[in-house]
C-alpha cells in the first residue's frame, strides 16, 4: 500500500500573550492511500489543530513551528501560499464539525456547492448544477432540496451536504473534523455508513478526527491516539482495540460505549485532566493520570517506537502491556486514581 | 440581624464603587477622561478663567464699540462678536451651560430609564406591557421636533429643554436595563432570595440594582453627549434660554450676524470645536465602559 | 403564515404608537399657554373664517369632543389652515415633503455607500495605524453638531470659494416646466450638494461603525474559515461571504436612519434655507403658526414610525433565515 500523506515531527505553536503554547509537538503519522485513519483523543489534545494544519488554514495566532507534511510528493509545511491554495479542496477537502455554522446562512446550499465547482473546479454553471444534483444523490439527499437555505435542513442533512461539498472536486484526501459529534446516535450511524460506503466506492483517503473511540472502532482502518499534543499510539484499529499497548488507549476504551452494541458494560472515565501545554511536565505527559506510572515515566519522556510491525507506541512499560491490559479492564484500577 | 446588615452594606457599596470605576485601561477612554477633567475645571472656574463677562458689551480705549475684532486685537484672544462681546469668555462660560445640561440630562435619562427597566423587568406582566408600549411611543416621537416644540411653548429655560430630552431619551436605557433585569431575575441567588421570602423591594435594592448600575452609568454617559448636542441645536434655532451663554447660542449669534459671509471663522469655529471635543470625549469614555462591561466584544 | 401574522402584529403595534403620538400632539398644542382656540385660530382671520374653523374643529366643544373631532379630521387629512400662508396645512406639507425626502435619501445613500465600504475596509485593516487614526475621526464626526458642520461647509465652499450657492433649492428667477426638470437640473443639484454633504458626513458614522463591527464578527465565523479552506479567492471570502453577511443589519439600519435623519434635517434645512418640513416646523413654531407646526410634526412622526416598520420588513426580507423560515 502506498502512503498518501506522511506527517513527520510536526509542531504547531499558539502565541498566547507572550507565551508559546505548543499544541502539537513533534508528532507524526501516515495515511495509506484508500484508508480511513482515525485521529482520536480528548478535547485539547491537538487533534483538530493537527487536522487543520493539513489545510494550512489555522488560527491567526498559530504557526507551524517545525516538521514536515509530505503529501503526494510535496511538503505542505513549506509550500508557498499560492501553491497551497491551488491544492486546497481540489486535493484536500474538509468536513467540519458543525455544518450549520460552516454553511453560509445567506446562500442556498446549491449555490455553495456550485461556488466551489465553478471557482475551484473551473466548471460552467450548467455542469456545476448537474454535478451538484449528482453529489446530493450520492449522499442521499433529495435533489429538490438543493434550493433550500442551510437553516431549512435538519442536522443530519446539513452534515450530508457538508460531505457532498467535500467530495465535489474528487479530492485525494478528506479531513473530517468530528463529522458526527453534533448528531444523535442513530443519525451518527447513518452518516458514518454513508461515508464509509462512499470512501470504498471512490477509493478515498480519509482522516477522521474524533474524541469518540466508538466512532473510530466503527469506521477507521487505522487509528492514531493523541494525548496532550503528542501521538502516543498508532496502529490498525482492530489491534488497537484488542491489544492496546498504551495505558491511555486502554483508559479511553473504557470511557466510551460501543457504537455497535450499545449499552454493554459500565463506563469508567479517566480521572484528572491533561497537563497545561504552556508548561508541560518533564517525563511522560500521561504519567499524572496513569495508574501504572513508574519512576522513569515521571522523569523521562518515552519516545514513540515501532514495537511490532505497524504498531507504534510511546510508553516505557509497553513490554508489560499484556499484564497492564488485564489491570486496566478493572474499573477499580482507574477509580483509585480519582 | 444588625450584624448581617453591617456585613452586607460594604458589599453593596463595593459593587456600586466597582460600577463607577473609571476605564483607565483604555487609551481612548483616558483621553476622554482628560478632556472631561479640563472641561469640568473650566466650567467650575469660569469666572476666574474668562477675562470678561460673556454678556458685557465692550468698548475700546477710544470708547468705540469693540465689535468684530479679530483674534489678538485689543487683547481679545479670539476676537469679539458683532455686539462687542468677548468670544473667548463666551467659550469659557459656555462650558458651564454644557456641563449643566449634560449632567442633569444624563442623570435624568439614567434615572428614569433604570426605574422603568427595573419595574418592567422585575414585575413583568401588565407593568411590563404598559411600560414597554410607552417606550415604543417614545421611539415613535421625533426627538428634536419634540424638544423644539416643548422648548418653544414653555418658558425658555435650560430646564425645560432638559426635561423634554429626558421625556424621550429614557427609552434606550429602559429597554437595555429591562433585558438585563430579566436575565438577573432568573439567576440562582435572586431565585434563592425570593424563595427564602425576601421582599421585592429588598431583592431589587440588594441583588438587582447593584448589577444594573454599570449599565445605567454607560447609558448616562452616552446621554451627556446627546444632551449637549441637542441643547446646541435648540439654542441655534433660537428656542434656548436667552440668559444663558451656551455654545449653541454663540453659533446662532454668529450665523445671524453674517459671520459666515464675513468669513469670521474665529467666531464660529471655536464653539463647534468645543462641542466636538466634549461630546467625543463622552463617546470615548462610554466606549471604554463598554469594553469594561462587555470585554469579549474587544473593540 | 406566522411570518405574516407577526408582521401584522407589528403593524398594529405601530399604528397604536402613531395614535399615541397623535394624542400627545393634540395635548401638547391644546395645553400650551394662552387661548385654547389659538391652536387653530389666528386673531387676524375674518369672522367667517373663524366661525368655519370653530365648527370644523369643534373648538367650542369640551376637550374630549374636540379630541374626537381632531381624530376624525386627521383621518380625512384635514390639518387646519396655516396662519401665515392662509392655505390648508396639508397643501403646504405636500409641497415641502419632496424636498425633505430628496435631501434625506440622497444624503443617506451617499453616507451608506461610503460607510459600508469604509467600514469593511477598516475591519480589514484592524490593528493597523490606519485604523487607530481613522476611528477617532469617525467618532468625532458623530460628535459634530450637524448645523455647525453645515455652517463650516457653507463658509468655505459657498462664501469663501464661491463653488456652491448659499441656500434654497434654485437660483432666484429660474423656473422649470416640471418637478422632474427641476430636480434633474444642475441648478437644483448644485443647491442640493452642500446640505446633502453635511448630512452625509454626519450620517456615515453609523453604517461605518456598524459595518466594521459586523465584519469583525462575521470574519470569525466558521463559514469564513471554511471558505478559506475551500481555497476561494480573497474576494470571495471577504466580499461574497464576509461583507454579504455583515451587510444585513446595516441595510436594516438604513430605514431607521431615514427616520432619524428627518430630525437632523430640522437644523440643517434651517442653515441652508432648504424649503423642507424641518425648516417649516422651526419657522412655524417661531411664528406661532400652530396648525402648520402641528402638521409638520405629524408628518415627520408618520415617516419615523413608517421607517421603523420598514426596518422590520427589510430585515425579514433580506435575511433568508427569516424570509425562508
Amino acid at each position: 500500500m502506498t502512503t498518501l500523506l506522511s506527517v513527520k515531527d510536526l509542531s504547531i505553536a499558539y502565541k498566547v500573550g507572550s507565551n508559546d503554547v505548543v499544541a502539537v509537538s513533534n508528532s507524526g503519522f501516515d495515511v495509506p492511500k484508500g484508508t480511513i485513519v482515525g485521529l482520536v483523543g480528548e478535547s485539547g489534545c491537538g487533534k483538530t489543530t493537527m487536522a487543520r494544519a493539513l489545510t494550512r488554514v489555522i488560527a491567526d495566532n498559530a504557526r507551524i513551528a517545525g516538521g514536515e507534511i509530505a503529501f503526494d510528493g510535496q511538503d505542505l509545511a513549506a509550500l508557498p501560499e499560492a501553491k497551497m491554495n491551488a491544492l486546497r479542496w481540489r486535493d484536500i477537502s474538509f468536513i467540519p464539525q458543525s455544518a450549520m455554522n460552516s454553511l453560509d446562512p445567506v446562500y442556498r446550499v446549491e449555490y455553495q456547492i456550485m461556488e466551489v465547482l465553478r471557482d475551484r473546479g473551473g466548471m460552467t454553471r450548467r455542469a456545476a448544477r448537474a454535478r451538484a444534483a449528482e453529489l446530493f444523490e450520492m449522499v442521499g439527499i433529495d435533489k429538490g432540496r438543493l434550493r433550500d437555505f442551510p437553516h431549512q435542513f435538519s442536522g443530519g442533512m446539513r452534515q450530508r451536504a457538508a460531505i457532498a461539498l467535500a467530495l465535489a472536486l474528487n479530492p485525494k484526501l478528506v479531513v473530517a473534523d468530528e463529522p458526527v459529534t453534533a448528531l444523535d446516535v442513530i443519525i451518527q450511524r447513518q452518516i458514518l455508513d454513508q461515508l464509509r460506503t462512499l470512501q470504498r466506492e471512490l477509493g478515498l483517503s480519509v482522516i477522521m478526527v474524533t474524541h469518540d473511540i466508538s466512532v473510530v472502532a466503527y469506521t477507521c482502518d487505522r487509528t492514531v491516539v493523541m494525548y496532550a499534543g503528542k501521538v502516543v499510539e498508532d496502529c490498525d484499529t482492530a489491534t488497537l482495540l484488542n491489544r492496546p499497548l498504551h495505558p491511555y488507549t486502554m483508559g479511553l476504551k473504557n470511557a466510551f460505549p460501543d457504537l455497535k452494541s450499545a449499552g454493554s458494560g459500565v463506563l469508567t472515565p479517566i480521572a484528572g485532566s491533561p497537563p497545561d501545554l504552556a508548561d508541560p511536565p518533564d517525563g511522560c505527559r500521561f504519567a499524572a493520570r496513569c495508574p501504572f506510572a513508574a519512576e522513569l515515566c515521571r522523569s523521562t519522556e518515552p519516545a514513540p517506537l515501532e514495537v511490532e510491525k505497524g504498531h507504534i507506541v510511546a510508553c516505557h512499560r509497553a513490554s508489560e502491556a499484556a499484564q497492564l491490559r488485564l489491570e486496566a479492564s478493572k474499573p477499580q484500577t482507574w477509580e483509585a486514581m480519582a | 440581624m444588625p450584624e448581617a446588615a453591617v456585613i452586607r452594606k460594604p458589599r453593596v457599596l463595593s459593587r456600586v464603587f466597582s460600577a463607577v470605576r473609571l476605564p483607565v485601561g483604555d487609551p481612548f477612554a483616558v483621553v476622554g477622561l482628560v478632556i472631561y477633567a479640563l472641561f469640568i475645571v473650566t466650567a467650575l472656574s469660569a469666572p476666574l478663567i474668562a477675562p470678561y463677562d460673556p454678556t458685557e458689551i465692550l468698548y475700546t480705549e477710544n470708547y468705540d464699540l469693540a465689535s468684530d475684532l479679530l483674534p489678538g486685537e485689543e487683547g481679545h484672544v479670539l476676537g469679539t462678536t458683532s455686539l462687542g462681546r468677548d468670544i473667548f469668555s463666551q467659550i469659557v462660560w459656555g462650558a458651564r451651560s454644557a456641563l449643566l445640561v449634560g449632567l442633569t440630562a444624563a442623570f435624568m435619562v439614567a434615572f428614569i430609564g433604570s426605574i422603568v427597566g427595573l419595574l418592567s423587568g422585575y414585575f413583568g406582566g401588565w407593568v411590563d406591557a404598559l411600560l414597554m408600549r410607552l417606550a415604543d411611543v417614545a421611539f415613535g416621537i421625533p426627538f428634536l421636533p419634540f424638544v423644539i416644540v416643548i422648548s418653544a411653548f414653555s418658558e425658555p429655560s435650560i430646564w425645560n429643554t432638559v426635561i423634554a430630552m429626558a421625556l424621550v431619551l429614557w427609552r434606550d436605557t429602559g429597554r437595555v436595563i429591562r433585558s438585563q433585569v430579566l436575565s438577573l431575575r432568573s439567576r440562582g441567588y435572586v431565585e434563592a432570595a425570593r424563595v427564602s421570602g425576601s421582599s421585592d423591594l429588598k431583592i431589587i435594592l440588594r441583588h438587582i440594582t447593584p448589577n444594573i448600575l454599570p449599565l445605567s452609568f454607560l447609558y448616562g454617559s452616552i446621554a451627556i453627549g446627546w444632551a449637549i448636542l441637542t441643547e446646541a441645536s435648540i439654542s441655534f434655532l433660537g428656542f434656548g434660554d436667552p440668559d444663558a451663554i451656551s455654545w449653541g447660542f454663540m453659533l446662532q449669534d454668529a450665523f445671524n450676524s453674517q459671520a459666515l459671509a464675513r468669513q469670521a471663522y474665529h467666531w464660529f469655529i471655536p464653539p463647534g470645536l468645543a462641542i466636538i471635543l466634549v461630546v467625543s470625549a463622552g463617546f470615548f469614555i462610554s466606549r471604554g465602559y463598554e469594553n469594561l462591561l462587555f470585554p469579549k466584544l474587544g473593540r | 403564515m406566522s411570518k405574516f401574522k407577526s408582521f401584522l402584529i407589528r403593524t398594529l403595534q405601530l399604528a397604536l404608537v402613531l395614535w399615541a403620538v397623535v394624542t400627545i400632539l393634540f395635548l401638547m398644542f391644546r395645553l400650551m399657554p394662552g387661548n385654547p382656540l389659538a391652536a387653530y385660530i389666528d386673531p387676524t382671520f375674518t369672522a367667517e373664517q373663524q366661525e368655519a374653523l370653530i365648527r370644523q374643529f369643534g373648538l367650542d366643544q369640551p376637550l374630549w369632543r374636540q379630541y374626537f373631532t381632531y381624530l376624525a379630521n386627521l383621518l380625512q387629512g384635514e390639518l387646519g389652515y396655516s396662519f401665515r400662508y392662509r392655505t390648508p396645512v396639508a397643501d403646504r406639507i405636500w409641497l415641502l415633503l419632496p424636498n425633505t425626502l430628496i435631501l434625506t435619501f440622497s444624503s443617506l445613500i451617499v453616507a451608506y455607500a461610503f460607510g459600508i465600504l469604509a467600514g469593511a475596509w477598516l475591519a480589514w485593516r484592524r490593528g493597523t495605524r490606519t485604523e487607530a487614526a481613522a476611528l477617532p475621526v469617525v467618532l468625532a464626526t458623530r460628535a459634530m453638531p450637524e448645523f455647525w458642520l453645515g455652517m463650516v461647509l457653507l463658509a468655505i465652499f459657498s462664501f469663501s470659494l464661491g463653488w456652491f450657492p448659499a441656500g434654497g433649492t434654485r437660483s432666484a428667477g429660474t423656473s422649470y416646466d416640471s418637478l422632474w426638470a427641476l430636480y434633474t437640473s444642475s441648478n437644483f443639484l448644485s443647491h442640493l450638494f452642500l446640505p446633502m454633504m453635511t448630512l452625509a458626513i454626519y450620517s456615515q458614522g453609523l453604517p461605518l461603525l456598524l459595518m466594521r463591527s459586523n465584519m469583525l464578527d462575521v470574519m470569525k465565523e466558521d463559514f469564513i474559515t471554511m471558505a478559506k479552506i475551500k481555497g476561494l479567492s480573497p474576494f470571495a471570502v471577504v466580499i461574497r461571504h464576509g461583507a454579504r453577511n455583515a451587510l444585513l443589519p446595516v441595510m436594516t439600519s438604513f430605514a431607521i436612519s431615514v427616520g432619524y435623519q428627518l430630525q437632523g434635517n430640522v437644523v440643517v434645512e434651517s442653515v441652508f434655507s432648504w424649503p423642507g418640513l424641518g425648516r417649516e416646523l422651526v419657522n412655524a413654531v417661531a411664528a406661532s403658526d400652530y396648525p402648520l407646526a402641528q402638521g409638520a410634526f405629524l408628518m415627520i412622526a408618520v415617516v419615523v414610525i413608517a421607517m421603523n416598520l420598514l426596518a422590520d420588513l427589510l430585515y425579514s426580507i433580506l435575511d433568508p433565515r427569516i424570509s425562508h423560515a
